[in-house]
């Protein structure tokens, strides 16, 4: 197995969904082709500027930064619905429309989700 | 004989994930050797002393697989969060005294361990 599509689609506060997944990928990116694909309520991990200070959870953001080598796309449809489009998002991210999300996850050798 | 990896991260009776994969790998055994990695709320899935009245006993089906030479691992940061601690000694082919026997307590390492081997992989989740 050479690489691996990790598919998000849950919020990345309230659940252990989001953490879970940033630690999979963590331990992934040794010796495999990673990316990291946000679907739905799962886009909004790419907002810059979050703070879980109050949640008494790891700020996820600062995560995603600190694996640099990591790909993360993010579905730019689903940001779109939930009004985040214009908002500053991590820099780390590529916006991609169905079609190349999907063409993503084609070519990667397993899909997990999250 | 190649490799199937299923991924499971819902915890038993929520969904009818694990017994799916229970299913899917009894039929899979045909063909592959099949890794099973239990992640997030799935390391409730071995849990001893479960008595579902309406379902299947999962960590008894689970159990069997292992029997059968599947590879069970839980995901150590989440047992231990959930209350299941690794041990050093196997008793019965476990790590863990709340477990079902012949399934372990793993690092997330081998999950990625696993991935890298697998010919193919499942992933159940809700």
């Amino acid at each position: 197995m050479k690489s691996v599509f990790y598919l998000l689609d849950t919020a990345p506060y309230g659940s252990e969904k989001a953490f879970g997944a940033l630690n999979a990928v963590a331990v992934s990116l040794n010796g495999m082709n990673v990316t990291l694909g946000l679907y739905g309520d799962g886009v909004y991990l790419a907002a810059a500027d979050q703070d879980s200070t109050n949640l008494r959870m790891p700020n996820l953001s600062d995560i995603l930064y600190s694996y640099g080598e990591l790909r993360v796309l993010v579905h730019e449809p689903s940001l779109i619905e939930r009004g985040l489009f214009d908002k500053t998002l991590i820099e780390t991210i590529e916006l991609v429309d169905e079609e190349d999300f999907l063409k993503e996850m084609e070519n990667l050798d397993s899909v997990i989700l999250f | 004989m190649k490799t199937l990896t299923i991924v499971l991260t819902d915890g038993p009776y929520i969904s009818e994930y694990a017994e799916i994969a229970c299913k899917l790998t009894e039929e899979a055994l045909r063909w592959y050797h099949v890794n099973i990695f239990l992640y997030l709320d799935a390391v409730h899935i071995p849990r001893k002393g479960q008595t579902p009245s309406f379902f299947s006993n999962i960590g008894e089906l689970f159990t069997g697989l292992a029997e059968k030479g599947v590879v069970i691992r839980a995901c150590a940061r989440c047992a231990a969060a959930r209350g299941y601690i690794a041990e050093e000694n196997l008793e019965n082919g476990s790590n863990c005294k709340d477990y079902h026997p012949g399934i372990r307590i793993s690092s997330l390492y081998e999950l990625a361990e696993m991935l890298k081997k697998s010919d193919r992989v499942i992933s159940l989740s809700r």
